[in-house]
C-alpha cells in the first residue's frame, strides 16, 4: 500500500538529509561551493560585484585573495557585512566554518 | 551588550529554560552570548539596538524535539520565535518581534522525506532550502521543476508560509502547498487535510480533507509550528520559451497592465510573470555611481542612458511559455500581437541579448525553477546594504497600477531614494513590491526610511491598498490597517491565539497577533 510506503519514508533512514548534520566531513572548498559560491564564486555574483566596487577589482574574488585571516572570515560569516547577511551556526556550523576559513585564508 | 530578557522572565528562569533546552537538543545546538549575533536582523531599521534582539537560539533536529522544547517553554513561560531557515531578510531575517525571545531555529530539520515524480510533489521539513531540493532533483534526474523566489537559500516551507511568490506557473507558493504536520503550543502534533486520516494515501494530493480547512491558520501566524509540508512540483514541460518585452515610458504601465489582465486570466500568460522598473533591473548588474554622482534619485537623462546601455526599458515584462512548440508558438503570437500596440515596445528572446550578465538570461533561469542569489545584486546599487519591501496588493487594472506607481514612486523619490519596483502578476491581482535600498549604517537614513515607510502604509490604506507581507518592524502597523468592522478579524485571531496558545509562548507579535497578557502595551 502506498500509505505504508509513505509512513516508512517519513519515519526512517530512507529520508534524505539535505546536508550533513555538522559538516565536519566537508572540505573548505565544499563549504565554499555550497554556501558562498552563489554570491562570491564568479565575476557577476552580487558579493564579487560588491567587493570589486568597495575594495577594488584585485580584491573582488574571495578565492584569489591572500589578505584574509581565519579570524576575519569567521567574524564576517557570523556577523555579516553591509549587504551580506550573517550565517547561523545551526546551518553553517562551527566545523564547516573552520574548514571554510582554512580554505580562504591561504 | 547583554542579550535582553523577555517581559516577565528573569535571568534565573531563562537560564533554567536554556539548560532544559540543552538536555533536549544537546549543548552544541543552544546558542547564547556572542553566538546569537547571527540571529539579529541584518538590515535593521530602528536605531534602538535592543529592539528585535533574541536572547538565545535553539535548533532542534526532529518533531519530537520541537514538542519537548514547546513543553519547556510552556512550563517556564519563555517565548519562542520560530524560523524555518531565517533567510527572510527583507522582512527581519531570523530576528523576533519580541526582544528576549528564544529563536526556535528549524534549520537542522532539513530532511527531504519524499519526492514523488509520478504525482509531482515533495514532502519536506522546514530546513530544506530551494538549493537543497533542486540539487536533490537534479542528482536523481527527476523530471520535476521547482518554483523559486529570488533567494535560493531560503526555506521552501518558510516562504510558502509567508505567502511568497515565484516565477513559474506554480508561482503562488501557498496555493501549491498540500498537507502539513504542525506542533501545537500544547505539544500535540496534528496533520492537516488527508493526513488526519489513518491509512490514507492522498496527504500530498488533496488539500482539503474533511471539515474546516485549517492550513491557512498556520501561515503568517503564531498558532503552531509547521514541521512538515507537502509542496507540489511542476512536471518538466516538453518545451520552454522565456521572453522579455521592454517599454520605454513610465506611463506605459497603465496600458501594459490592461493588456496583461485578460491574457493572465485566460492563461495565455501561463506563469507568475513580473513587470519590473528600470532601476530594479539595472541594479542587478551595474551601480548607481557608474551613472550618477549627484544627490537623490537619478534624473530622467540618466535613466535614458541606463536604458540604452543595458538594453532595457522603463518597464520590463519578463514571462515564459511552457509546452510543446505548437502551443508556445500560438501563445507567443497572441502575446506579441497584444503588446505590439504599445509604441516603442521591444521583444527579446535570450539569444537576442548581447550581455552575459543580463536580466533575461537571469530570469530565464528563475522562470524554470533554477534557484539563485543573483537578484541581490540590486543591493550594490548604492552600496548601502539595507533593503526593505513595501508590498501592497492592487487589482490588475491599468488605472490601479498607474495610481500605485505614482503614489509610491513619488514618495520614494521625494525622500531621496530611487524607485525600484515590480508588479508580480497574480491571476486577478498585482503584488506591487517596491524595494527601498538604504544605507543601514547611517542612523539618519534609517529614520528617514522609517518615516517614509509609515507614510506609504498610511497613504496606501487610505486608498484601500493593503500589504500582503511585511518586515517585523511594521507588523502591528499593517495589521492595524485590516480593521474592517471594528477590527473584527484581529479579534478573531486573538480568540484563536488564546485558545491554541493560552500562555502566549509561540512567536508573540507575529503579524500583529499578541498573547492576551501582552495586549496592554507591556510587550516592549
Amino acid at each position: 500500500m502506498k500509505h505504508m510506503a509513505v509512513v516508512t519514508l517519513v519515519g526512517s533512514a530512507f529520508a534524505y538529509l539535505a546536508m550533513p548534520a555538522t559538516g565536519a566531513e566537508m572540505t573548505g572548498k565544499e563549504v565554499f561551493d555550497h554556501y558562498c559560491s552563489y554570491c562570491h564564486g564568479s565575476g557577476d555574483g552580487p558579493g564579487t560585484m560588491q567587493l570589486g566596487r568597495s575594495r577594488g577589482r584585485d580584491k573582488a574574488l574571495l578565492t584569489e585573495r591572500t589578505d584574509l585571516t581565519p579570524e576575519y572570515i569567521k567574524f564576517i560569516v557570523r556577523h555579516g557585512l553591509r549587504s551580506m547577511p550573517p550565517f547561523v551556526p545551526s546551518d553553517l556550523t562551527d566545523a564547516k566554518l573552520k574548514s571554510l576559513a582554512g580554505f580562504l585564508a591561504k | 551588550m547583554a542579550e535582553p530578557l523577555p517581559p516577565g522572565v528573569n535571568a534565573k528562569r531563562m537560564a533554567d529554560a536554556l539548560e532544559r533546552f540543552r538536555r533536549v537538543v544537546g549543548d552544541d545546538w543552544v546558542f547564547t552570548g556572542e553566538r546569537v549575533a547571527s540571529y539579529h536582523d541584518p538590515y535593521t531599521i530602528p536605531n534602538d539596538p535592543m529592539r528585535y534582539k533574541a536572547h538565545a537560539a535553539v535548533a532542534p533536529a526532529s518533531t519530537e524535539q520541537v514538542q519537548e522544547i514547546v513543553s519547556v517553554a510552556n512550563d517556564l513561560r519563555v517565548p519562542l520565535w520560530t524560523v524555518s531557515r531565517g533567510k527572510n531578510f527583507a522582512y527581519g531575517g531570523a530576528a523576533p518581534v519580541l526582544s528576549g525571545s528564544v529563536v526556535l531555529d528549524l534549520s537542522r530539520m532539513n530532511r527531504i522525506l519524499e519526492v514523488n515524480e509520478k504525482f509531482g510533489y515533495a514532502l519536506i521539513e522546514p530546513g530544506v532550502s530551494y538549493f537543497d531540493l533542486y540539487r536533490h532533483i537534479q542528482d536523481r534526474g527527476l523530471k520535476l521543476w521547482l518554483d523559486v523566489p529570488d533567494p535560493g537559500w531560503g526555506s521552501i516551507v518558510g516562504n510558502a508560509l509567508d505567502h511568497g511568490v515565484g516565477y513559474t506557473p506554480y508561482g503562488d507558493h501557498f496555493m501549491m502547498q498540500c498537507g502539513m504536520e504542525v506542533v501545537l503550543a500544547d505539544g500535540k502534533v496534528v496533520r492537516t487535510g488527508m493526513g488526519a486520516m489513518p491509512g490514507n494515501s492522498t496527504w500530498q494530493l488533496f488539500k482539503y480533507g474533511f471539515g474546516p480547512y485549517v492550513d491557512g491558520l498556520f501561515s503568517q501566524s503564531n498558532f503552531g509550528i509547521v514541521t512538515k509540508m507537502g509542496i507540489w512540483l511542476m512536471p518538466e514541460p516538453s518545451g520552454y520559451r522565456p521572453y522579455l518585452i521592454t517599454f520605454p515610458r513610465e506611463e506605459d504601465i497603465e496600458q501594459v497592465v490592461e493588456i496583461v489582465r485578460p491574457l493572465r486570466l485566460n492563461n495565455v500568460i501561463q506563469n507568475a510573470a513580473t513587470i519590473r522598473s528600470l532601476v530594479l533591473d539595472a541594479a542587478l548588474f551595474t551601480t548607481k555611481s557608474r551613472y550618477y554622482s549627484g544627490e537623490g534619485p537619478i534624473p530622467d537623462s540618466v535613466a535614458k542612458q541606463i536604458m540604452a546601455d543595458q538594453e532595457i526599458g522603463m518597464w520590463n515584462f519578463c514571462g515564459a511559455m511552457y509546452g510543446p512548440p505548437a502551443i508556445t508558438d500560438a501563445l507567443w503570437a497572441a502575446i506579441r500581437d497584444s503588446f505590439a500596440s504599445i509604441p516603442g515596445a521591444k521583444f527579446y528572446a535570450p539569444e537576442d541579448r548581447k550581455r552575459q550578465a543580463d536580466i533575461l538570461r537571469h530570469r530565464a533561469d528563475t522562470m524554470r525553477g533554477i534557484p539563485k542569489l543573483t537578484e541581490f545584486g540590486f543591493l550594490n546599487w548604492n552600496g548601502g546594504g539595507g533593503h526593505v519591501g513595501f508590498s501592497p496588493v492592487s487589482p490588475t487594472t491599468g488605472e490601479d497600477a498607474m495610481k500605485q506607481f505614482r503614489m509610491v514612486s513619488g514618495r520614494v523619490r521625494e525622500y531621496g531614494f530611487d524607485y525600484m519596483g515590480l508588479m508580480a502578476i497574480g491571476f486577478r491581482e498585482l503584488h506591487h513590491v517596491t524595494v527601498i535600498v538604504y544605507d543601514q549604517t547611517d542612523p539618519k537614513e534609517r529614520d528617514k526610511l522609517n518615516e517614509l515607510f509609515r507614510l506609504l502604509v498610511r497613504e496606501a490604506a487610505a486608498e484601500g491598498y493593503g500589504e500582503y507581507r511585511t518586515h517585523i518592524h511594521y507588523m502591528d502597523t499593517i495589521a492595524g490597517t485590516y480593521s474592517w468592522n471594528n477590527n473584527a478579524l484581529m479579534n478573531m485571531h486573538q480568540k484563536i491565539k488564546d485558545a491554541l496558545d493560552p500562555n502566549g509562548i509561540l512567536s508573540p507579535g507575529k503579524s500583529g497577533i499578541w498573547p492576551r497578557h501582552m495586549r496592554d502595551g507591556t510587550k516592549t
